[in-house]
């Protein structure tokens, strides 16, 4: 005996109209952008943590002799602004204007450029008044908590040239413009970690 | 995600692939079409294909640590054992944890949760098939680099734990720690990839009508697992960064002479290794939850406490770490903290053994070898956890830990409790996953001869703790009162090879025999969930149509149905409520792809370059970045694979959104009730 | 389903009985802890005393508490099995739980836990408690010995450095500062007392004291690399009189050998083994050039002879007590007694346990893995068999 009404509600696959809905109604690949984005929180909990514990050295300069708090808070304002970019970037193609989201794109990515450019100086000035990566305690942190930032930021830059070439080659439609919001998503949190590491790195003493 | 609410939904129409249409592989690979032969498994995106990976790979992987533990064991026969040097000793034991834990018990249940989890969701595939395939792509290079250590200068020789300051260069100068980090690395980022993917496909991917709690425990323990595996990698991560530059780069992480604190990498190593001890426990959890009430022919006793238990094990997962860490030094207020905090959590893991024992109770059961598994987990978990409670009680652990009774309590837990899990998982869903069973007699031999050979190899362990033998020692002179009992496990041990052995033969015996019976029945325990519904083995596009469900064992109640008092009448014939085999031509589903493989092969290049030259680094690092953006400029969907319909499975692009078909939710499935549901449902 | 098999059946009876007698001897074999001299559940002083008085009756809940869950499971088993003759169709009660039970069953294991949780709170705050005549003795592991600095008067000054035995007064608490020169050590005497790690740039504290006289053997219990199996500790807990004469032969500073053979060992020593080891009176001034070894000193042998065992413990340096003819020398569970040597006398040169001495002298990796090479542990000095009789003659005379 057969009970039909049991599976007649069931989804049948065959001329179904395509419902582009997920459970929650976050896209899929944003919730992972979200999951990946928690995830980092823990790597960099991490790595402050042990700056935190490392942070005065035993032998050579410590931060306090080295840091350039006008110099940083320059930078890091720089990076800030390219937040406020980036949200033009993923507002430009919301509107469907791909000029402009290539403009503010290039613009983030320039920005996030000159913050790298920044650290490298200030890592080589570093250096040159003793601080080596090997040096101290406090050398080792503060270089491998910064430098794993800058990779971050550079990865962001990455990805934002490429949408740019994308999006010059016509590959970055409108209906595909959460591409350029989970980017976004990505470039804010690397700015919020600047933050968080500016805060204690720099200024706390 | 303001900016987003007004984006058009109409051009999400689009064909997917269309805009790619002029997608050239860079001239090197052509898209890959094969569905048969050993390319179809390099390159599948197949959910279910990789799952079987998994297994396969990670049941490689136990022979191979298994094969380690006998030598443990035989050198360990008699006091003075001549058969292994102190150095090898160190290697075998070290390499035997990692593999154990990383690249056997970890994968299998990723393996079955790669396999299972979308069925019992009713998903066509995962959220981000190609990212599953890195996964798995990843892991078995890891594995690999993990193990090519023994033939390039040694296995690591820290312990799994791998403390500083022994693991630095200066304790340890050979590049078994190197490899023993690298590895890891490379496994950590396959778990994190895998962990984004799994959670994703459960909170996002549902059949229509299957909310939260509705699923299969076996899927909630998954999405407990991938939470953990989520927020626990990333700190071992930092710490085998830390340690990495400390290796590789002279840096001062772990050099005491520069004031660093050797605490900082067990502080680390911890917070990441206790939530891993959960997650490796809680898929075997979620097995024997659905195998338990199949074959007790009633429910589970107690959903929700069971889902919740294994979410509040979850969370206080997080809360206990630091009782590894009893003895180092860390206070009496901290060790008091941490005591207190691992009591409790065996409130939440005695509310699941209590609950599965109720569900036992008053039912009909039958003791096939799945259910024997089931219930030797029960038991055996149970001592574990036991003696578990013991070491929590912190002036206890300071005689315990760190001797053989240690090593009793987690072998209870990770083969007791996991590996009879699993044990459990392989006789029940083999059929469903090869289409045939193994046979039930030589299974239960299986079971019996396992379950004798695991007490008397890890049994005695506890008194050999006790009574105060250390661990990982490779040699005890007589007159400590150890030969006895240690006699006694490493003939145990050598039996519990010879019961895997039987598992192995049963595989192959059941297949011969298999050609000549009848094909097997897509649900041959009655069971009760949906992933019973489809045909065995099962399709490659799993559901047609995909079921819309309505309650918990939503299968189970397609076939029964529950009188006003209580009672269960037979509603359907079986045969009528599980799903034909269809052409599933009508049904689009990811297109194979090499580029996961590609990256995944890129991966152990760059760390080979970071041990030897860092030239090679830099070509690793190129097929790496080349196969990502290969990856990313390669549409989900192969254009030229024909598709004459809309029926659209998940993909794994990161411009989503148009090609993202959730579950084949369907229009007709105008079902009010389930689509309120679903809207109004809390995430995770 | 298949019929049972006969061979299936008894294969799962002989594994229940096995299980089971193997679970009976096990908990009968924790009562039998003669012969075992490491074992944790006799307890021969009042820290291990307290941990015991906590952990028994834990024990006894936990094998309670097991064996109502195995009860339980195996009484569902057998009442609840399905039965040949039973209708596959005939349902039971379909269940799906119920919140009394649930709470009822969260509720209890809580209370028993909150009852272990309270005792075991006052068993810390009991193992942290310190007396004020406590002597202080700072404990370093080194890979693969261990080392002990005596306070003995309390000052901040160090009164004796001695390695590989620990001398204690009976019925006297002694208070440890634990520390290592190199990697991760643990320390522990189970008689006596829980482990305590050993970590460099540490000093974690930990309380010894002995209700009885005797021996009190230990093994470091946190993986230390290659040797960890061979560094094991040993306690001598002595009458008071005797532990004042000990600490004041140890204070003293070694003399010039007398004899001609041991002279030649002296010079032999200065030219091969003082580069690592310490001699006060012979080689402990100012200009000592700085140790080849990667984490400090190796043993001071000011006093050798005064110890029964060397190596980290590994061998006897004489034959056990009430062993007249030198027994297996490998037998450390039975560990080497110095007699009075202990407290200065004069070394009975028949109780020496010369071969392994010898044996260790002429090729010390062979019988103890070491990296010898990198610094860590004793090198092969390959020395002659004449040189190597002038070394143990000049050992002989540091008591």
């Amino acid at each position: 005996m057969s009970h039909p009404t049991v599976t007649e509600a069931d989804a049948h696959a065959t001329g179904a109209h395509i419902e582009h809905d997920t459970n929650t109604g976050i896209s899929n690949t944003k919730l992972a952008m979200w999951l990946f984005l928690a995830s980092e929180c823990l790597l960099f909990g991490g790595l402050i943590t042990t700056y935190l514990l490392y942070k005065t050295p035993l032998e050579g300069p410590s931060g306090k002799d080295l840091y350039d708090i006008p110099f940083t808070s320059a930078s890091s304002f720089v990076l800030l602004m390219s937040s406020l970019t980036m949200v033009l970037a993923v507002s430009a193609i919301e509107r469907g204007d791909h000029h402009r989201m290539r403009v503010w794109l290039g613009a983030t990515g320039l920005l996030g450029a000159t913050f790298i450019a920044g650290q490298i100086y200030e890592f080589t000035a570093f250096y040159r008044e003793g601080l080596g990566f090997t040096t101290s305690r406090f050398s080792s942190a503060f270089y491998t908590l910064t430098g794993f930032h800058g990779v971050h930021v550079t990865v962001g830059i990455i990805m934002l040239v490429s949408l740019v070439f994308l999006s010059v080659r016509g590959k970055l439609p409108e209906h595909r413009s959460e591409t350029v919001e989970v980017v976004g998503l990505y470039w804010h949190f690397v700015d919020v970690v600047w933050i968080l590491i500016f805060g204690i790195v720099y200024l706390i003493p | 995600m303001a900016i987003t609410e007004d984006r058009p939904v109409e051009p999400l129409a689009l064909p997917s692939g269309e805009t790619d249409a002029d997608y050239k592989p860079a001239g090197v690979f052509t898209r890959p079409k094969a569905s048969k032969g050993w390319r179809s498994w390099v390159t599948t995106v197949d959910h279910k294909k990789i799952g079987i990976m998994y297994g396969a790979t990670a049941l490689f992987f136990f022979i191979v640590g298994g094969v380690e533990a006998l030598l443990l064991r035989a050198q360990l026969w008699a006091p003075r054992g001549t058969l292994l040097s102190a150095d090898l000793y160190n290697q075998l034991y070290t390499m035997h944890g990692t593999t154990m834990i990383f690249l056997v018990v970890m994968p299998i249940g990723a393996a079955f949760a790669n396999y299972l989890m979308p069925l019992q969701i009713g998903a066509r595939d995962v959220a981000f098939p190609r990212i599953n395939a890195f996964s798995y792509w990843t892991y078995l290079s890891a594995g690999l680099f993990l193990n090519s250590s023994w033939f390039l200068g040694g296995g690591a020789d820290g312990g799994w734990f791998n403390y500083a300051p022994n693991n630095g260069v200066l304790f340890s100068p050979s590049h078994g720690i190197d490899y023993w980090n690298l590895g890891l690395l490379i496994a950590g980022v396959a778990s994190l990839t895998g962990a984004v993917n799994l959670i994703v496909t459960v909170l996002n991917m549902r059949a229509p009508g299957m909310s939260l709690m509705r699923m299969p425990v076996f899927t909630w323990m998954t999405l407990v697992t991938q939470f953990l595996l989520l927020f626990a990698i990333p700190v071992l991560t930092a710490a085998q960064v830390l340690l990495m530059m400390d290796r590789l780069f002279d840096a001062n992480f772990f050099n005491v002479s520069k004031g660093a604190s050797p605490l900082l990498w067990q502080h680390l190593f911890w917070i990441f290794g206790h939530p891993e001890v959960y997650l490796m426990i809680l898929p075997a959890f979620g097995l024997v939850s659905d195998i338990l009430p199949t074959f007790s022919r009633k429910p589970i006793f107690g959903y929700p406490f069971i889902v919740f238990s294994g979410v509040a094990i979850g969370f206080m997962g997080w809360g206990v770490w630091a009782h590894h860490m009893f003895v180092s030094g860390i206070g009496p207020i901290s060790v008091t903290a941490f005591a207190l905090t691992t009591m409790f959590i065996a409130v939440p893991t005695g509310v699941k053994i209590l609950n599965w024992t109720a569900t036992m109770w008053g039912g009909k059961l039958q003791f096939t070898a799945p259910m024997l598994f089931a219930i030797g987990l029960v038991l055996m978990f149970t001592i574990g956890g036991l003696s578990g409670v013991t070491s929590a009680v912190a002036p206890g652990d300071t005689q315990q830990t760190d001797t053989y009774y240690i090593v009793a309590h987690f072998h209870y837990v990770l083969f007791g409790g996991a590996f009879f899990g699993f044990m459990a998982g392989f006789y029940y869903y083999w059929s469903k996953v090869f289409g045939y069973m193994l046979n039930e007699t030589l299974g239960k031999a299986n079971f019996w001869l396992m379950l004798l050979a695991f007490n008397l190899t890890f049994a005695p362990m506890h008194i050999l703790g006790l009574q105060g033998m250390s661990r990982r020692i490779y040699t005890y002179d007589s007159g400590y009162g150890f030969e006895l009992w240690n006699r006694v496990a490493t003939i145990g041990a050598f039996i519990l090879a010879s019961s895997i052995a039987l598992f192995i033969f049963n595989i192959f015996y059941s297949k011969a025999k298999a050609k000549k019976l009848p094909p097997v029945s897509p649900d041959p325990w009655d069971a009760r969930t949906i992933e019973w519904m489809t045909p065995s083995p099962v399709p490659e596009y799993n559901f047609d149509p995909v079921p819309t469900i309505s309650r918990v064992d939503d299968f189970w109640y397609r076939k029964y149905g529950e009188t006003k008092d209580g009672a269960l009448v037979r509603i359907a014939e079986t045969d009528d409520v599980v799903q034909k085999r269809s052409d599933g031509k009508h049904i689009h589903l990811p297109s194979p792809s090499y580029w996961p493989v590609v990256v995944a092969v890129g991966l152990p290049i760059v760390a080979y370059g970071l041990l030897y030259t860092l030239w090679l680094s830099l070509i690793g690092g190129i097929i790496v970045v080349g196969g990502i953006f290969g990856w990313a400029l390669e549409p989900p969907d192969d254009p030229e694979a024909g598709h004459d319909d809309d029926d659209h499975a998940p993909d794994d692009h990161s411009a989503s959104g148009d090609e993202a078909v959730a579950v084949g939710a369907s229009a007709e499935v105008a079902d009010d009730e389930s689509a309120a549901e679903k809207v109004g449902e809390p995430v995770g | 389903m298949p019929r049972r098999s006969v061979a299936l059946r008894v294969l799962a009876v002989v594994t229940v009985a096995v299980v089971t007698l193997l679970f009976v001897v096990l908990i009968l074999d924790a009562f039998r802890n003669d012969g075992k001299p490491l074992t944790t559940l006799r307890p021969e002083g009042p820290s291990s005393q307290s941990i015991q008085n906590l952990m028994a009756p834990v024990f006894f809940v936990a094998l309670l508490v097991g064996i109502g869950v195995f009860g339980v499971v195996f009484y569902a088993a057998w009442k609840f099995r399905q039965r040949g003759t039973d209708d596959p169709e005939q349902f039971p009660d379909q269940v799906h739980g119920r919140t009394g039970l649930e709470i009822g069953w969260t509720i209890l294991p809580a209370l028993i836990l909150a009852g272990v949780a309270v005792a075991t709170v006052m068993t810390i705050i009991d193992l942290e408690k310190r007396a004020p005549d406590a002597i202080r003795v700072e404990v370093y592991g080194q890979q693969w010995w261990w080392g002990y600095k005596y306070d003995l008067n309390n000052d901040g000054v160090f009164d004796i450095e001695t390695a590989t035995e620990m001398v204690i007064p009976v019925g006297r608490e002694v208070d440890l500062k634990v520390t290592s020169n190199d990697v991760i050590h643990s320390f522990w005497i189970p008689g006596l007392n829980g482990k305590k790690d050993a970590v460099p740039g540490q000093r974690n504290d930990l309380k010894v004291e002995a209700d009885i006289e005797g021996v009190f053997l230990g093994q470091c219990t946190e993986f230390c690399g290659l040797s960890h199996a061979n560094m094991r500790m040993l306690v001598r807990s002595v009458s008071a009189d005797t532990f004042d004469q000990w600490a004041a032969n140890q204070q003293t500073k070694a003399v010039e050998p007398t004899g001609a053979q041991a002279k030649e060992g002296l010079t032999l020593f200065k030219a091969q083994c003082a580069q690592c080891h310490i001699i006060n009176g012979i080689d402990d001034g100012p200009d000592r050039p700085p140790v080849p070894l990667v984490s400090g000193i190796a043993p001071n042998l000011t006093h050798f002879m005064t110890r029964g065992t060397f190596a980290g413990s590994i061998f006897n340096l004489y034959s056990p007590q009430g062993d007249p003819i030198l027994g297996n020398p490998e037998l450390t569970a039975n560990p080497g007694d110095p007699g009075a040597t202990l407290v200065g006398g004069p070394v009975d040169t028949t109780k020496v346990n010369r071969a392994v001495l010898e044996a260790w002298l002429r090729n010390s990796p062979a019988m103890k893995p070491a990296y010898a090479q990198g610094g860590r542990g004793m090198p092969n000095l390959g020395l002659s068999e004449a040189q190597i009789d002038q070394l143990v003659a000049y050992l002989e005379t540091l008591y």
